[in-house]
């Protein structure tokens, strides 16, 4: 159980302390930060409530100069369409930067298995790619290593001379190698922050310069986005520039925004030669008809609730096994990838709704989980123990003296299998309580009967 | 913007507020009183790095400055192509400069896309005529500007490129330019 | 709590009435349907709920103990009984229900109850109290109020304990972990007892302290307002 991995354990809660600081300053540099929520809220709600205008508008813009929008029904269209693009322009290697949509639907594997190779060139994604496993975090995907085990892999993966641990030299050694990649890739592929409909254009927000170059140097720049991520105004940047950045890392904005709108134009000295933005659906538009859970669509995939969720910062991206983990994993993953499998995600939660109170865009994640909760008992994908339980319950709860004497019941029972020696045995139903707990208090009597006893008359 | 005032401080000394900025976000911004000092002071940058290609957005200022400048190294201007891989330094003008964050605009026109990216030392020659105080006015001058359809490509930079993916240390210079240096005149 | 941890309600009790209020107990409550609402079943959350407006609909105020039973009452009622002949019922019992600090605070406008507890105590800030009821600064007013007690601020003050219900038993891994974190945010203050404005923390960390054979004692916030200086048997928990 990761929870009980005291080594990583250690490294989260490292980087969470860290997070939580510079999150602080960020916040600071924001005057009235529940009016910056509160704006948020409005332009993303505005967007997903007119997506179908906005997208259009978009891709108008996008087409007029000269670029390519492919609507991707699901993963596989996604995927098909960049592979066959890539393999019909002669596409040898691909550089790639951030992307958790190309996560999403897999883009990686199958341009692999076309013979193309990737490099994925945002550090974190670098460093998990090399291990072969998947992100960690949405913004952080190698915050699980230390630079020890970073340094470590490097020597065996990349080169047996890497002698240093220093996190600036391991940053320089990653350069050196992802350099070549960059200046020999014939293909770019990036994923959006922002889809700008009045502009036309996509937005990127960035910190380590591999973004920009994916986007500058190979001919052709493939975009790989989710349909929600569109925002009607350029003028919309303002705000949630800075909000995705304080929310994400702490800073008052990243380092690089990048704004592209098309390939280069003629009398450019850069820049690719074609442009393609994949639009992928793969279960939003679904989302987006349900009113009670549209909201969760304006996600800016910031972290911020991975980040402050006291169960993550316990067992850890990796254990939730999706592609989003976190409180917004556990919310959106039932509506992308079916209630049945993933329901256990909403249930792996106590409800603290310390996700709702971060979210800079005010998406009550803590609700949405109680209401898949709900979902998922009347889809019947609950146990049918568990129902009768409930069942049972119910039916105690509504007569007062069967309440009461179950209570008592209880009580008596549990005295006799602890007087036993009896605790933590297959005989004691609180077994799984008492396994991290000493037993709870068993007083001899009750409040209503104290109160009938003695504290009813005033 | 109305709601960029509720939300945000108000800026009061832009160029106060940019310079603060930029030390916040690992920047070199020096402050000339002409052309000639703008020149001593790119000299003085380019002598300080390795050996190597220096690229150059072609265009008139820049090509004055550069003579003024007189840096024995080779310059590579942006009309015989994009930067090379092994450049150490690109010179570049900038559409902007945002007081609120401490950045600087630049588009596909200001030397192309990698002219800010490429090299490990960007340095942009700018006026305080330029300066705008928000990110609120910079997008909004962009839009009614058409800057976007004039270009395929414009940035909002707001520091050297870093990374903070190992232990969330920060290590300044990743990909990117480990040095942004801005020449800033006060007199056009 | 009626069951498991009498005292609370008894000190709870004590407190009100002290303050000049008249309390009654409905015999006839259960449970206002939390378990069921946040496991999911809705359908049999319900019935309990109606159950519960029927047995309060006339109190002039509701108060209780628990800062979890209470947001339930309070922001998921409407939404649960939308669709009910008891839903208007609902929503004027939502609006006289209170958590207990939150009465004496806000509606009774006091803070001073003449508590002596001359113990060093830490705060543990319950979520639903927190981030539901928005109670931040109810809970500490009145302990700043009480004789000798010394008020030492533990990290991470607002960080959820980990009970969360069925959560406990379902992922009690998880839970576990929670629960030890808040244990050494506890344990890193050295306060002799820690408080809270919700009795199922309190168990909860309770649990977690006695399995570390910690010295530090839970104890609800209204059982040290209870303590007025009279030889009486305490009514905290744990070792002494």
């Amino acid at each position: 159980m990761k929870s009980a991995d005291l080594v990583h354990r250690e490294i989260i809660q490292r980087g969470m302390d860290s997070y939580d600081v510079a999150h602080l300053k960020g916040r600071a540099r924001i005057k009235d930060w529940e009016a910056a929520r509160q704006k948020c809220q409005e332009i993303k709600r505005e967007a997903i409530n007119h997506l179908d205008r906005y997208l259009l508008q978009f891709e108008e813009k996008v087409i007029a100069r000269g670029g390519h929008v492919f609507w991707a029904a699901n993963s596989e269209e996604a995927c098909t369409y960049v592979k066959n693009l890539a393999t019909r322009l002669g596409v040898r290697t691909v550089v790639k930067s951030k992307s958790m949509v190309t996560e999403e639907i897999q883009l990686s594997p199958v341009l692999e298995k076309a013979g193309i190779k990737v490099w994925e060139t945002d550090l974190g994604e670098f460093i998990v790619q090399l291990r072969e496993e998947p992100p960690y975090h949405i913004v952080t995907p190698a915050m699980h290593l230390n630079r020890g085990q970073i340094a470590k892999l490097f020597r065996e993966k990349l080169d047996p001379a890497i002698d240093s641990d220093d996190p600036v030299y391991l940053m320089a050694a990653a350069r050196r190698i992802l350099r070549k990649a960059f200046f020999a890739a014939e293909m770019g592929i990036s994923g959006a922050n922002f889809l700008v409909a009045d502009a036309g254009v996509i937005a990127i927000s960035t910190n380590e310069g591999n973004g920009r170059l994916c986007t500058s140097i190979p001919r052709i720049h493939v975009v790989v986005t989710g349909i929600e991520k569109i925002i009607p105004r350029l003028e919309d940047l303002a705000v949630l520039w800075p909000v995705l950045a304080t929310s994400g890392t702490g800073q008052g904005i990243t380092t690089y925004g990048t704004l592209i709108g098309g390939p280069r134009r003629p009398g450019e000295v850069d820049g690719a030669e074609e442009f393609h933005v994949v639009l992928v659906d793969n279960g939003r538009s679904q989302l987006l008809a349900d009113a009670e859970q549209r909201e969760v669509l304006h996600c800016i995939r910031c972290g911020a609730c991975l980040n402050i969720c006291p169960v993550f910062r316990h067992v850890g991206g990796h254990t939730y096994g999706t592609t989003y983990p976190g409180p917004i994993g556990s919310v959106l993953t039932p509506h992308l990838n079916g209630i049945k499998e993933f329901k256990h995600l909403s249930y792996a939660s106590s409800l603290c709704g310390a996700c709702s109170s971060v979210c800079p865009v005010k998406i009550d994640l803590a609700h949405h989980l109680l209401q898949n909760r709900r979902n998922a008992t009347e889809a019947g994908a609950t146990k049918s123990s568990e129902r009768l339980i409930f069942r049972a319950w119910r039916y105690a709860m509504l007569r007062p003296r069967m309440y009461a004497l179950g209570g008592w019941s209880v009580r008596k029972a549990l005295r006799i299998i602890y007087g036993l020696g009896l605790a933590g045995t297959i005989l004691d139903p609180m077994r799984v309580w008492n396994r991290y707990r000493s037993p709870v208090p068993l007083p001899s009597e009750s409040f209503r009967a104290r109160w009938r006893k003695d504290l009813g008359t005033n | 913007m109305q709601s960029g005032q509720v939300i945000f401080d108000a800026i009061n000394n832009p160029l106060e507020r940019f310079q603060q900025e930029c030390v916040g976000n690992l920047m070199e911004c020096t402050l000339t009183a002409d052309s000639a000092a703008s020149a001593r002071q790119l000299s003085k940058v380019l002598q300080s790095l390795p050996e190597g290609e220096t690229f150059v957005q072609d265009d008139p200022t820049l090509r004055r400055l550069i003579e003024l400048a007189a840096p024995a190294r080779a310059i590579r201007w942006s009309s015989q192509g994009a930067p090379g891989e092994a450049s150490q330094a690109t010179v570049t003008l900038a559409e902007a400069l945002i007081a609120q964050t401490g950045s600087i605009l630049v588009t596909a026109a200001c030397g192309g896309r990698g002219a800010s990216v490429i090299a490990p030392c960007h340095i942009v020659y700018a006026t305080v005529a330029q300066l705008v105080p928000d990110l609120a006015t910079a997008l909004s001058r962009v839009s009614q500007e058409r800057k976007l359809d004039s270009n395929s490509f414009a940035c909002v930079i707001s520091g050297s490129s870093r990374t903070a993916d190992i232990e969330k240390i920060l290590v300044q210079g990743a990909h990117g330019p480990r040095r942004l240096v801005v020449v800033l005149q006060t007199a056009t | 709590m009626d069951q498991l941890l009498p005292e609370v309600a008894v000190d709870t009790v004590k407190v009100l009435r002290r303050i000049g209020c008249a309390v009654e107990f409905p015999e006839d409550q259960t449970c206002c349907g939390q378990p069921a609402l946040n496991t999911g079943y809705w359908g049999d959350a319900r019935p309990c709920a109606e159950h519960f407006v029927r047995v309060f609909k006339n109190a002039d105020v509701v108060v209780s103990p628990s800062g979890s039973c209470v947001s339930v009452i309070r922001l998921f009622y409407p939404e649960l009984l939308a669709h009910s002949s008891l839903r208007e019922d609902a929503a004027a019992l939502a609006s006289r229900t209170f958590e207990f600090s939150e009465f004496l605070v806000k509606v009774a406008a006091v803070t001073q109850v003449g508590a002596i507890f001359p113990h060093t105590v830490t705060y543990h800030a319950s979520c639903h109290g927190l981030r539901e009821l928005k109670l931040r600064d109810e809970p500490l007013r009145l302990l700043r109020q009480v004789d000798g007690l010394k008020l030492i601020e533990m990290v991470r003050s607002e960080e959820c304990c980990g009970f969360g219900g069925t959560f406990a038993v379902k992922f009690a891994d998880i839970s576990g972990a929670m629960g030890t974190s808040k244990a050494e945010s506890v344990a890193a203050t050295g306060a002799e007892f820690v408080t809270a404005t919700d009795p199922s923390c309190l168990m909860h960390l309770r649990g977690i302290l006695g399995k570390r054979q910690a010295s530090t004692r839970t104890i609800y916030l209204a059982s040290i307002l209870a303590q007025d200086g009279l030889a009486q048997k305490s009514s905290a928990q744990g070792r002494p």
